[in-house]
């Protein structure tokens, strides 16, 4: 059961974007909290503003005001090295397009965040074979991504975003690239995960992944439209 | 789309890497040009300030060494193109592929991509060749201004048209081939990563450590690029074989040059003679750094021969180690035909012509004599006669095998053959010098007495109080005589020497220059291709100097493989081919290593530039 414990706090968050003369505004002010073990959702319309805010829980990128607390620290006004530690320890990342590194095999994929963590090689080793086994992709240990299908790259990712064991856990538009078939497989996992206790952020539109929420974060042109419990 | 509004709009659309490949080429033509340019000037100033200065020996081994670097300049020239469009090419192998997919024709696809090559390379060629003419203009006019010996000789056009052609044709292959490649294969393959990633399955997953991981990745990046990583290696060998060539061959040329010189002249050899042969004897060793055509001089004179009292007295003189007493004089010389019998065939062959030339005679106790000279064959023997060793100037300009040949002394009381016995390098009367045994020429002449005498003084004695003991009985003796040290005269040859290959160690800063260029472009490209992963690697957790790391580590790859590669190639050349009989001690390895490592250092920084700045940039922008 989730806990009251708080691990996201944003409040008056604003990102605006300067496109040579043209200021588009990302975020408007978004309000919300996520607490520990909640699944939260960020849904709403292409262009309202999700991978961005996602981006900044993430500490991919920085509000231009307001402030975004993640496990008590204020994001804003840490600087790269904090952030790159911060996101290895603390935050699995999954991308809609995968974004696995092409010349390293699954296995070093999966791998090497704990080796930037570093964990011990038997851990490794051992973490590696288990989150293969989560993903159900022991068979493809040894190949490249270049060689998967685009469902089984996006496995990997969930199994990379995981290998640290990061308290939260976030995902841009997992099933964005995959058909309903592959999309149940991610769905699967997700959910078995959210039955650990794993916080979980998500932007998407996916029905599916939709039911699995604890709160849902609906974004319009940049705007916190209802917070649905 | 016409096939001209869609070449012009991509190019457009890739302003940062259209704008990099144009001025990467305009620069690779422009150095390259400025630098056959440059070369032909020096070798023009060269032979020009060698013009009745330097032996024919020393013009020979320059002339060598620039013939050498300029062929190297024009290869890396041709290697530095070809890699550049090879790279802009195989850049649109994808769009290619999206091409053929959506169905347009191949030869549509052909004639958009090639209009678009054929633009970049003439405006490359084309801007590459005016600036290449402009640096050469500015670059003559500003040594001039510093008073350096650079020829004003128009700009040879020859050259400008050669390189622009020859670049154009090898550009247009270069960028050609990726094109058709392309076309050839199917819409999937060329879409698909695995065709220009090249990548294949490993077999055995192991740990790695964090510096591993990195190295891990470098290494995979580096091969599945192999044909960029193959161009920029050979590229980069050719650059580091005219560095090496140019500062190793360059320092040891020097050296050894300057060996000759000092072993011909004599070090801390002090001249002994009439005032006015002390004159002369000055003129004639200065004759190899200043273009001075000497006067009629008769050293056979009576006054400049040096009586016998003088020479008992510097025979008593405890502190002079060694005599050297020599009698010179100017005579005609003719060199013979000679023959040589082949005993497998049976057949003998007439070589050589009848030259007539005047040379500086000099006789020599051959046991006793100061110097010693860089000589292909033999020195002149005590015990034997009518023997002569020449210059190599003479041995050059009058005979065709001088070891095979004997030369015809006229003069005296007959006419006396010589058999040539060793070719000696002698800065004196810039090599047009012949030697032969004191005894025999004063025989032939009738004179009994010499003319000169060198003498070296026991190191172990205070110079300074030995030489005016010396000066104060040579005075005694006859007021007329002189007493003086050659090793001033030794400093300005060796001096004339330094200043001559310090211009040729010049020339590779250029190439070395281009060369960083291209590692540049080769790092772009490498941050171009991986951009996305770097963004990933970053996002999950990797620091902006780890993303330097990996770059850096292709770089120090590829430098150091053909640095090593180039090096080794260089030394072999400049000590098997360039220079020989090298001299090479402990301090010349230290500096060439200095001057090598100072060119890798420089590179390595150089092309790490553009890595630096994207480690700089925010995650984001590398991740859109």
């Amino acid at each position: 059961m989730p806990t009251e414990k708080m691990v996201v706090l944003a409040s008056n968050l604003c990102k605006t974007y300067e496109v040579g003369d043209l200021k588009v505004e990302a975020l408007k002010n978004v309000n919300f909290k996520v607490k520990n073990g909640e699944f939260t959702v960020i849904s709403g319309p292409s262009g309202s503003g999700k991978t961005t805010l996602l981006n900044i829980i993430g500490g991919i990128d920085k509000p231009t005001s307001g402030r975004i607390i993640v496990f008590g620290k204020n994001l804003g006004v840490k600087d790269e090295d904090f952030l790159a530690t911060f996101r290895c320890r603390k935050v699995g990342f999954v991308f809609q397009s995968y974004n696995l590194v092409s010349t390293l095999t699954v296995a070093e994929n999966i791998a090497f965040p704990m080796e930037w963590n570093r964990k011990p090689e038997n851990h490794i080793k051992k973490r590696v074979e288990e989150l293969l086994e989560i993903v159900g992709l022991q068979h493809r240990a040894e190949h490249f991504p270049s060689q998967l299908s685009g469902g089984e790259q996006q496995r990997i990712a969930i199994a990379r975003a995981l290998a640290n064991d990061p308290p939260l856990l976030l995902a841009d538009e997992p099933t964005g690239n995959l058909d309903a078939k592959t999309s149940i497989k991610i769905v699967e996992i997700l959910k078995m995960l959210k039955e650990n206790g794993k916080t979980i952020i998500v932007a998407t539109h996916d029905e599916q992944i939709l039911r699995l929420a604890n709160q849902i974060i609906y974004l319009e042109e940049g705007k916190l439209v209802k917070p649905v419990e | 789309m016409s096939e001209t509004f869609f070449p012009i709009n991509d190019l457009l659309r890739r302003k940062l890497q259209t704008s990099l490949i144009v001025v990467s080429l305009i620069l690779s033509v422009a150095s390259t040009l400025f630098l056959l340019l440059f070369c032909d000037r020096i070798g023009f100033g060269i032979s020009l300030m060698a013009e009745g200065m330097l032996t024919v020996g020393f013009s020979v081994a320059l002339s060598r060494f620039i013939i050498f670097i300029g062929i190297l300049i024009f290869v890396i020239g041709a290697l530095l193109i070809s890699f550049m469009v090879f790279v802009m090419m195989s850049q649109r192998v994808r769009d290619i592929g999206l091409m053929k997919a959506a169905g347009c024709p191949n030869d549509l696809i052909f004639g958009y991509f090639m209009n678009e090559l054929f633009i970049v390379i003439f405006l490359g060629c084309f801007l590459g060749v005016v600036l290449g003419i402009v640096a050469d203009f500015a670059f003559t006019n500003i040594l001039i201004s510093l008073n350096f010996q650079i020829s004003q000789k128009p700009t040879n056009l020859w050259i400008v048209l050669l390189i622009f052609a020859l670049y154009f044709i090898i550009a247009l292959i270069f960028g050609t081939k990726p094109i058709l490649d392309t076309t050839k294969i199917e819409p999937a393959k060329a879409l698909s990563p695995t065709y220009y990633l090249g990548i294949s399955k490993e077999s055995g997953f192991k740990i790695v450590s964090k510096s591993g991981l990195t190295i891990k990745i470098a290494m995979r990046s580096l091969f599945r690029r192999r044909l960029a990583t193959i161009r920029i290696f050979l590229c980069l060998t050719t650059v580091f074989i005219l560095v090496t060539v140019a500062v190793a061959g360059g320092i040891i040329a020097d050296q050894t040059t300057k060996s000759w010189v000092e072993k011909a002249i004599g070090k801390d050899v002090v001249v002994i003679a009439h005032q006015e042969i002390c004159s002369q004897y000055k003129l004639l060793l200065s004759k190899f750094y200043e273009a001075e055509k000497l006067s009629q001089f008769n050293y056979t004179d009576n006054k400049y021969l040096l009586s016998d009292e003088l020479l008992n007295q510097l025979n008593q003189t405890s502190e002079i180690m060694r005599i050297d007493m020599r009698l010179i004089l100017e005579a005609s010389i003719r060199e013979m035909p000679g023959y040589i019998f082949n005993s497998e065939t049976g057949v003998t062959t007439s070589i050589g012509d009848s030259h007539n030339g005047v040379s500086l005679i000099v006789g020599v106790e051959p046991e006793k004599v100061l110097n010693e000279w860089f000589l292909d064959g033999e020195f002149l023997k005590e015990n034997k006669s009518w023997e002569a060793v020449i210059g190599d100037s003479i041995a050059h300009k009058m005979f065709t095998l001088p070891l095979k040949q004997k030369l015809l002394l006229f003069g005296g009381q007959s006419n006396r053959y010589f058999d040539v016995v060793g070719v000696c390098v002698d800065p004196i009367n810039n090599g047009n010098v012949t030697y032969v045994p004191l005894k025999d020429l004063q025989n032939f002449t009738g004179i009994t007495k010499v003319n000169i005498v060198l003498v070296k003084i026991e190191a172990a004695n205070d110079r300074t109080e030995v030489l005016n003991k010396i000066k104060t009985n040579v005075k005694a003796v006859n007021p007329n005589y002189e007493v003086f040290e050659l090793n001033e005269i030794l400093a300005e040859n060796i001096s004339f020497l330094g200043y001559v290959w310090s211009t040729i160690m010049f020339l590779p800063a250029f190439s070395l220059a281009s060369a960083s260029l291209c590692l540049m472009c080769y790092i772009t490209l490498i941050l171009t291709e991986q951009r996305q992963e770097f963004g990933v690697l970053r996002a999950l957790g990797a620091k902006p100097k780890t993303v330097l790391k990996i770059v850096s580590w292709q770089s120090i790859v590829v430098l150091l493989s053909s640095y090593a590669l180039g090096i080794a190639f260089g030394v072999i050349i400049t000590l098997l081919i360039l220079v020989p009989e090298p001299l090479v001690t402990s301090f010349t390895i230290i500096e060439i290593a200095w001057w090598l490592l100072m060119a890798l250092v420089a590179t390595f920084i150089f092309s790490l530039y553009p890595a630096i700045k994207f480690s700089k940039k925010p995650l984001l922008e590398i991740m859109t």
